[in-house]
Order: structure tokens, then C-alpha cells, then sequence
């Protein structure tokens, strides 16, 4: 993580010093035509952009020489978004992470084609105006801008559909490509298919390694007495945790990956309105009773024991006995709430 | 209100032939509530079998009824999966056809003429009675007779249980559950006692099992995975070890008399588990026996020789088996059950039932309620008071809720674990209570504690247990309640007869399924062949007796897909698809007019996944029948590959020009809310041959 900010960050200050050098640029050919520039002279600087990062960064003067310009002989697939941070734009950060692995990838493996298709990045701070006559209102949106004529409504990637990993952007990319490339380079052809090469993920592996050697640490320390594996507490409590994880949905969690909370017009709900699904938030309220409601029962079993005093265990009892009551009721009100018709309530409506 | 019977037993139990009475009465209300709590469906349609599978299973126990054993154990069908037929003797568990035919017969040799089609119907009420009296017994052991009677009686009512067992779902479940807790009663009286016999009756009951469902498989681990940790505890001994030694040979060998078993049981890794317990309690076995008779020192030389050079020999011999192919790999559904991801990235055709998705909080609750929480507390009470039995019942509930937490259909596997620990909680918590409340009249209380407290504390204590009793009698009541209304509410609707309530309140009943088979088998030639969609398979080989092209036993994956490619084709393409599968006459169920949404164009999308997931289909792509906004959508702006298909147009043929609901125009589908797209079309290379009164 803390790398990744500072590539960032640091990809950031290139980015202002290659902004700069631009600008001097724009503003010195700003009084002739965008597509004064020849195709080849294009294609070139564009190549030289890509080189240095694989995702281009565009402005108004630049989306309009490089990507609206004409003619072309090349593909720009453009990520139209906003990342500055008072945008909010939460999945904008993952889309670009996932848009950047997509670039990389092309760049690396497809060298054939690398100046037949380029990947670009508009930011709605820096360019609100393209983003108006391409009358986008939202973002991300990922547009292929394709080699002859306009971008049809298949060349708009729908995020909805296909998500904004890295392997279904490759694919998309895939497929439009596909639908000029036969046209185009029938005879040369060899599949644009971007083989999406994903920073290896090593948490996973440190965390198994980092189990394992405390678990053998804490086995060879101990070595010379087992008892505490077969501490009859440590398996019950282990044992109660999976089935509070079970019964409060944590592997519907794991298999459908719900979203954690769910943004409705009156707020922020935690709280899925039907009783097929669940949010992530909604799973831990419900693990949280649930186990109140059994720790209650136990106080109550443990307070009929009859070990302790007499006034410590009435408290007990009388704790254990109104949380119980209490949480049964908070669960089934949450339970009504979902299950529409549900008739039967306790305590709260 | 068996609760509050349950009370006043414990509490006057004074008087021995009273209180063998009133479990008596309990157990035996319990039965029969467990029996009429299931008759809902019959008490509002009639007597039918629901759902697709009984359909198979009801026409297999027919011929059974009337052909007898022998030639069902050789019958070829050629009904299903036209052109390829099906070896029914050799395919299915014969457990619950058997058991159907035996009451038939039974029933008939004295008289009492039924038909075998009731006798299915009401044979899984039956068996959730003998389920209640085997849950009794079994908790009884591993508790005490409380709470097997509250465990009995919660069991009786569950609906996790009774999603699968009212009268008229004809499935293996019905009877494989009350087998699977006779097994395990059976087993925990073995393990008790160590005599071969109680291990005979359980292996024989495990035979049962088998025979019965394919979730045996469940059964066959957990013993073992029982027995291994009473090695790993230490808790070890010769009773044990008769008892699994027996089960295991028995029961092995029982188990591969099944057909459709075969030579699983020593071969799959499935039941490897088992089979390697059995090596190890032989070892260990051994290894006490050798100490008895060695020195120390003798026994640690030949210990650690023998025990590398065995190490050795048992790797080699797996991996060379493994190569050779002769211990097969886990079969997908049980796969999917330890890598939950598996099945949805791999294998549409399980994925799309909707039996195999993993179970979200809500549906725990619905199924279980109070069980839920009464469940940990319970697991807690088990904990706190181990032995050998308590462990095994430990064990069942972890794994059976790790496995209903990935696929919904194991709740019921989870449901009996569930009233059991719910039973033991319950007992727990009422036990000390009634004792208390008891006291105030009863003089001969047992000297504790309270015998040294004060007059006054004493009775203010009666008064706390007594607000106790009363709230957790007040849970019961609730939970009896909510069973009840989740029973008539959600499990008793035959999905063969739709019903809907109208504008004016009155039920409308939707015969149009049996309306539609009824016509195939009337005017149809009797070597017809009909396509549908896989789900209606059963149905029709059972109900209108023609032959059909795929059904719900989903072995074949490419014969599906082709199915599936035929219907998403446009007419051209499906003609030669049908031509080459040599189709008859095509079934769609649509539900468009009637409002009823589980028809074919809501599955059609699966239609579509699985008619892809071959090579010969590879060009039907699930986005072109999206339209440009990814959205799934049937009128006019839906994509055209859609609009075009064959089922589009066999669903909306001459739909066109109906009216379904006032205010809106020609063509509405009350389903999807949207006019359809497609209105005026000529189907070219069929015909449209019957449709039923409300367009099913």
C-alpha cells in the first residue's frame, strides 16, 4: 500500500512536469488546426507518450488533437473519470488501478500493435468540457474510440455488465478491437487478446507464513506440554465462533461478495430490504445478537449452577434473562423487516 | 403446549407409571403432529406429488409395484435422454422406490386397497413421524429424557425439515433423514455399549442410508472423522474399536451391493476418510497389543521401524493408485461444498439450481428461528459436559452447518442437529428452574444449596424461575407459531398447481401443467418426442408418457447444452438442431399472462450459459441477448438475437394480440411489466399444436 502511494505520487509529480512541458507546446500550436499535425507525426507522439506511461493523460487540447482528430489509423480506448479526492469517487480508484494493469499488460506483451491502440484517461476536474460534449454524466465510463468513425453505443463499455476488473476490461478491449481488426488487418491479423498480468498479490502467502510460524513457534516453545490443544474452552469458543459465522451468512459473504452498505434515498441503509440477500454490515449486526442472545441463555444456565453467591447469581440470571429478551427482539424486528408479511413481532414492531 | 406437558412431567415425576405415560402421550402427539403439520398442500389442492424429481421417482415405484424387483433392477429406459435412454436399475438409489412398493404391497395384502400414488404422497409424513420418536431416542442418549422430548417435539415442526418432507415431495430425502438418525442412534448405542450387535443394527441402518440418498457420503465421514478425534483425545478403547471395526466391514460391503454404489465405496476419495480410520484403529489396536506384551524398549525399536517403513509403502501405494486413475477425484457437487467458489466458476449446470446457493442469515432464521440461538447454547452445554457421545453430536453440528452454510439444500441436514442441541438447551435451562419452582410445595427436594438460603429468598427465587419458565414457554409457543405459518405459507405449494388469489379475493387454481401433459399424452403418437427444457423432463416421462430428450438427472452436460443451443437459436438454426436430435413437439412453460415467474424466459438466461458451455455452442454468447444497456429485456428494446430465438417466439407466439390487463396495450407480459417487442411474427418451421386455457 504505502508503495503505491508513493509511485504515485511520484508518477504524479512526472505527470505535472510533462503537463508544463505540454502546455508550452499547446499554447505555441494552439492558433493552427488540431489536425495539422500529420498521421504519422501523431502516431509517433503518441507512441512516445505511451512509452513513458501507458496510460495517457489528456486534456481538452490533446483529447481533441489525438483522439477526435482525424484521420486516424489507430484505436484509443479512454477512461473517462474522476479521481481527485473531494469527488468521492470510490470505484473511480479501483477502475484506474484495474485500467492500469490493462495498459501495462498491452504494452508488455503485444508489442505488434503497440501503435495501434493507445489507452487515455480524461479527469473530469481537468477536462469538465469533454466531458459534456460526450455527454457523460457519470463515471467511470471506458469509451473505444475506434480507428474509422465515431464510437457506436457498443464501443461504451458497460461497467454495470461487466465489472471493472482487469480481465473484463482485456476482454471488452478484446472484442471491439475485434470488430475493426477483421475488417482492417485480415492479413497480418494475430488476436489482440491482452494477456492481463496482475502484480502478484503476496499478503496472502505472508499471511499463511506468518500463521504458520507462530503456530509452529508456540508448538516448539510448548513442545514438551500439549495440554493447551486439548483445552476443552479454546475448542468450544472455536467452535461457537464458526457456527455464529455460519448462522449470520458469512459464507453467503464469501461466495456472492455483497457490497458493505447500501446508498438508498433516505440514507445509508445497513440493512438489505429483501430476504435473499444481505450486506456485510447487516452479517455483523446479526452475528453480534446472536451471540448476545446465546451468551444471555448461558448466563442463565450458568446461574442455576448454583456455585457462586446467591445476589451475583440473581444478577445473572436477570442480566442473562433481559438480554435474551431484548436482543430475540431487536433480531426479529430486523428479520420483519426483510421478510415482507412476516406477522409475528416481540418487544419492538 | 407439549411444552408446557413436558414441564409438568419433570416437575411431578414423582410417580413412575405417570410420568411413562405422559412421554407416552408427548412422543406419540409429537408423531402425529409431525404428521398432519405436512398435510397442508393435500388439505388445499389434493392429493398430488409436487415438484419435478417425484415425478421420476413416483413412475419408477409404479413399475416397481407392478413389475416387481428384478425386472426394475434391468429396466432400460427409453424415455429419457432420447436418443441415448437411461439404465434406471443401475442409476438411482432404489431406497425410497423400494420402501414405497413394500407399504404398498403390505398395504394391499390385507385389504386396504390404495393406490401406489397415495402411498407416495403421504410416505414422507410418515417418515418425519418415525423421525420425531428416532430423535427421542437418540438425544435421550446423549442426554436425558427431557430433552429428547423437546428435541422430539421441535423436530416434529421444524421447517427446515418439512421444506422437504410435506406429503406429496416424493424425494429420497423424505425417508434419508429418519435413516440417517436411526444410523446414528444406532452408532452412539454402539459406542456406549461396545457390542457388536448394536453395530450390526447400525451398519445395517447404514445400508438403509445408502440405498436411500446420495448424501451417505456425509454419514460415511463423520464417523470416522468421530472416531479419529476420540484417537486424538486419547479417548480410544476397545469398545470403539469393535464398534467401528464392525460398522465399517459390514457396512462396506452392505453399501457396494447398491447398483449405482458399486465399487465407490473402496475406490473414491470420498470415502478414503473412512477406510484409513478403519487402517488406524487396526494399528492402534495392535500397538496396544504389542505393549501388553513387550518390554518398553523392545516396543520403541519395532515401533519406530515399523512405523517409517509403513509411512513409506502407504505414499507409494496412493500415489501409484492416483496415477493409475484408480482412486477417482471428488466429484464436483462435492467440490463445490469445500471450495465454495468452485461450482459458480466452473460448472453453470450446478449453479443454476437454485438448491445449490449458499445460504444467506435470513434463510437460517426462517428455517430454524429459535433453533438459531438455542443451537450455540446447547453446542455450549455439550462442551462443558464431554464424552464420547457428546463429541460425536459436537462434530455433527459443526460440519452439517459449515455445509448448510454453502448450499441451502443441506439445511436439512443441519435441521435434526439443530433440535437436538436445541432440546439439550432447552432441558439445561429448564431443569434448574422447575426444581426451583417446585420447591415451594415439594418437601423431599434434594439437599443443595438452597437448603441453606432463607425462607424469603427461596420464595422470591420461585418467582424469578417462574417469570423464566413463563418467557422461554412463551419462546416455545412463538417458534411453534412461526413454524406453523412458514409450513402453510411458503413450503406447501405444489409447484404443479399454481394458485393465485384474485381482484375479489377468491382463489383462482392454475391447472395448466397437468392441462398440458394430459393433451400430449391424449394426441400425441406414443413414440413422440418432446423437448422442453430439462426441468420439466421428469414431468412429462411421468405424466404424459412420452419420450423426451433431456430430464432433471443432470449427468449429461452436452446433451443439455444442446437443448439449450436449440432454444436460444433463431428458427432456422433450432430446425436443424431439432432435426438432428429428431424433436416431435417443443414445450415452453410461459408464465406471461398468468404472472407466474418461474416460466422459461426467466430461465432462459440459463439456457443460454449452459447452451454456451460446450464446444458446438461456443458461438451463443450470453451478452447478445442483453440489450445495449446489459439489461436482460424481452420487449422492444431488447437485442435482437433475443427477439428472434426460438423460445422468444414459441412464448410470445400470437401473444401479440392479447390482452392481459386493463389499461395496457396488446402484448403485455405481466412478469417482466413491459410490452413485448416482437408482436406480429409467423412461426415458419413449426406449428403451434396446444395451448393451455391460461397460457402456461
Amino acid at each position: 500500500m504505502a508503495t503505491s502511494t508513493s509511485r504515485n505520487i511520484f508518477v504524479f509529480s512526472i505527470l505535472l512536469v510533462f503537463l508544463a512541458q505540454w502546455a508550452a507546446f499547446g499554447n505555441a500550436s494552439k492558433r493552427k488546426e488540431a489536425s495539422t499535425l500529420s498521421l504519422a507525426e501523431r502516431v509517433q507522439q503518441l507512441t512516445d507518450l505511451s512509452n513513458k506511461r501507458p496510460v495517457i493523460r489528456m486534456n481538452v487540447a490533446k483529447f481533441n488533437e489525438y483522439v477526435k482528430g482525424t484521420p486516424r489509423n489507430y484505436s484509443v480506448v479512454a477512461m473517462f473519470t474522476a479521481l481527485s479526492p473531494q469527488r468521492g469517487c470510490s470505484i473511480c480508484g479501483a477502475a484506474n488501478e484495474e485500467f492500469t494493469i490493462v495498459a501495462n499488460s498491452f504494452r508488455f506483451n503485444s508489442q505488434v500493435f503497440s501503435n495501434k491502440l493507445f489507452f487515455a484517461l480524461v479527469d473530469f476536474d481537468e477536462a469538465g468540457s469533454i466531458f459534456q460534449s460526450m455527454k457523460l454524466y457519470t463515471a467511470p465510463v471506458f469509451i473505444h474510440f475506434p480507428a474509422k468513425g465515431k464510437p457506436q453505443s457498443h464501443d461504451k463499455m458497460d461497467i454495470q455488465r461487466f465489472g471493472v476488473e482487469a480481465e473484463a476490461v482485456a476482454r471488452w478491449i478484446a472484442e471491439r478491437t475485434d470488430v475493426q481488426a477483421v475488417a482492417r488487418w485480415i492479413a497480418e491479423r494475430t488476436d489482440v487478446q491482452i494477456r492481463v498480468f496482475r502484480p502478484p498479490n503476496y499478503s496472502g502467502t505472508m499471511a499463511l507464513i506468518i500463521v504458520s510460524i507462530v503456530v509452529g513457534g508456540l508448538l516448539y516453545l510448548k513442545r514438551n506440554n500439549l495440554e493447551f490443544l486439548y483445552n476443552r474452552h479454546a475448542w468450544g469458543l472455536a467452535s461457537l465462533f464458526i457456527v455464529f459465522c455460519m448462522t449470520s451468512g458469512q459464507m453467503w459473504n464469501q461466495i456472492r461478495g455483497p457490497p458493505v452498505v447500501q446508498r438508498t434515498q433516505n440514507g445509508i441503509s445497513y440493512i438489505h430490504r429483501s430476504s435473499q440477500g444481505q450486506l456485510v454490515v447487516e452479517t455483523y449486526i446479526v452475528f453480534l445478537l446472536s451471540s448476545a442472545i446465546t451468551l444471555g441463555m448461558i448466563l442463565v444456565i450458568e446461574a442455576g449452577k448454583g456455585k457462586a453467591d446467591i445476589r451475583k447469581r440473581r444478577v445473572m440470571l436477570v442480566a442473562g434473562l433481559g438480554m435474551f429478551a431484548l436482543f430475540f427482539g431487536m433480531i426479529l424486528s430486523i428479520f420483519k423487516s426483510k421478510a415482507h408479511g412476516y406477522p409475528y413481532s416481540f418487544i419492538m414492531s | 403446549m407439549a411444552v408446557k406437558l413436558l414441564k409438568s412431567k419433570t416437575g411431578e415425576a414423582s410417580s413412575h407409571k405417570y410420568e411413562t405415560l405422559l412421554k407416552l402421550t408427548i412422543l406419540s402427539l409429537g408423531a402425529i403432529l409431525s404428521f398432519s403439520t405436512r398435510l397442508f398442500s393435500v388439505l388445499r389442492y389434493e392429493s398430488v406429488i409436487h415438484e419435478f424429481d417425484p415425478y421420476f421417482n413416483y413412475r419408477t415405484t409404479k413399475f416397481l409395484a407392478e413389475e416387481g424387483y428384478f425386472a426394475f433392477h434391468n429396466w432400460f429406459d427409453d424415455r429419457a435422454w432420447y436418443p441415448l435412454g437411461r439404465i434406471i436399475g443401475g442409476t438411482i438409489y432404489p431406497g425410497l422406490m423400494v420402501t414405497a412398493a413394500v407399504f404398498h404391497y403390505v398395504l394391499n395384502f390385507f385389504n386396504f386397497l390404495v393406490d401406489v400414488r397415495n402411498v407416495c404422497v403421504f410416505l414422507a409424513p410418515l417418515f418425519s413421524s418415525f423421525t420425531t420418536i428416532v430423535t427421542y431416542l437418540l438425544t435421550k442418549e446423549l442426554k436425558n429424557e427431557s430433552a429428547g422430548l423437546t428435541a422430539a417435539v421441535m423436530i416434529a415442526i421444524v421447517p427446515g425439515y418439512i421444506s422437504r418432507s410435506v406429503a406429496g415431495s416424493y424425494d429420497n430425502e423424505g425417508i434419508a433423514i429418519f435413516c440417517m438418525l436411526l444410523t446414528y442412534y444406532f452408532w452412539i448405542k454402539a459406542v456406549k455399549t461396545g457390542s457388536i450387535a448394536w453395530a450390526a443394527a447400525c451398519s445395517l441402518a447404514y445400508f438403509y442410508m445408502v440405498s436411500s440418498w446420495g448424501g451417505y457420503v456425509f454419514l460415511i465421514n463423520l464417523i470416522p472423522l468421530h472416531v479419529f478425534v476420540l484417537m486424538v483425545t486419547g479417548r480410544f478403547s476397545h469398545r470403539i474399536y469393535v464398534a467401528y471395526s464392525t460398522l465399517y466391514c459390514i457396512g462396506t460391503i452392505l453399501s457396494m451391493q447398491i447398483p449405482f454404489v458399486g465399487f465407490q465405496p473402496v475406490q473414491s476419495s470420498e470415502h478414503m476418510l473412512a477406510f484409513g480410520v478403519f487402517g488406524l484403529a487396526q494399528i492402534l489396536a495392535f500397538i496396544d497389543y504389542l505393549k501388553s506384551k513387550l518390554t518398553q524398549e523392545q516396543f520403541d525399536t519395532l515401533f519406530h521401524a515399523v512405523f517409517s517403513l509403513f509411512g513409506i509403502i502407504v505414499i507409494g501405494a496412493v500415489s501409484v493408485l492416483l496415477i493409475t486413475g484408480k482412486i477417482s477425484p471428488w466429484t464436483g457437487r462435492f467440490y463445490s461444498l469445500l471450495d465454495p467458489s468452485y461450482a459458480k466458476n466452473n460448472i453453470p449446470i450446478i449453479a443454476s439450481v437454485s438448491e445449490h446457493q449458499p445460504t444467506a442469515w435470513s434463510s437460517f432464521y426462517f428455517d430454524l428461528q429459535l433453533l438459531v440461538f438455542l443451537f450455540p447454547v446447547g453446542l455450549y452445554v455439550c462442551f462443558s459436559n464431554l464424552n464420547d457421545a457428546n463429541i460425536f453430536i459436537i462434530l455433527y453440528g459443526i460440519t452439517s452447518i459449515y455445509f448448510a452454510g454453502v448450499m441451502v439444500r443441506l439445511m436439512l441436514v443441519l435441521a435434526p442437529v439443530m433440535c437436538i442441541m436445541g432440546g439439550i438447551a432447552v432441558a439445561s435451562l429448564l431443569g434448574k428452574y422447575i426444581k426451583d419452582i417446585d420447591q415451594g410445595s415439594k418437601s423431599h427436594e434434594k439437599k443443595t444449596v438452597k437448603g441453606r438460603d432463607s425462607q424469603q429468598s427461596q420464595s422470591r427465587r420461585s418467582e424469578i424461575s417462574m417469570a423464566f419458565v413463563g418467557m422461554l414457554t412463551f419462546f416455545m409457543v412463538m417458534y411453534a407459531f412461526h413454524c406453523t405459518w412458514v409450513t402453510s405459507e411458503a413450503y406447501s405449494s405444489p409447484s404443479i398447481v399454481l394458485s393465485a388469489r384474485s381482484y375479489d379475493g377468491s382463489l383462482i387454481i392454475f391447472d395448466d401443467f397437468r392441462e398440458a401433459y394430459y393433451w400430449l399424452r391424449m394426441n400425441t403418437p406414443p413414440d413422440a418426442k418432446i423437448m422442453s427444457w430439462w426441468d420439466y423432463g421428469y414431468q412429462i416421462t411421468a405424466m404424459a408418457n412420452r419420450t423426451i430428450l433431456v430430464d432433471n438427472n443432470t449427468w449429461n452436460n452436452t446433451h443439455i447444452s444442446r437443448v439449450g443451443q436449440a432454444m436460444a437459436s433463431p428458427e432456422d438454426k433450432a430446425y436443424e438442431i431439432m432435426r438432428e436430435l429428431d424433436v416431435d413437439y417443443v414445450l415452453v412453460i410461459f408464465g406471461g399472462l398468468t404472472g407466474y415467474s418461474s416460466d422459461d424466459i426467466n430461465k432462459f438466461l440459463w439456457m443460454v450459459r449452459i447452451g454456451g458451455s460446450t464446444d458446438r455452442g461456443s458461438h451463443i454468447k450470453e451478452q447478445d441477448y442483453y440489450s445495449s444497456n446489459g439489461e436482460f429485456r424481452v420487449d422492444r428494446e431488447g437485442s435482437q438475437n433475443m427477439l428472434n430465438c426460438l423460445m422468444y417466439k414459441m412464448c410470445y407466439y400470437r401473444f401479440g394480440q392479447m390482452y392481459t390487463e386493463g389499461g395496457k396495450p396488446t402484448g403485455y407480459d405481466r412478469v417482466r411489466s413491459a410490452e413485448i417487442g416482437n408482436k406480429d411474427f409467423e412461426l415458419d418451421v413449426l406449428e403451434e399444436a396446444y395451448t393451455t386455457e391460461h397460457w402456461l
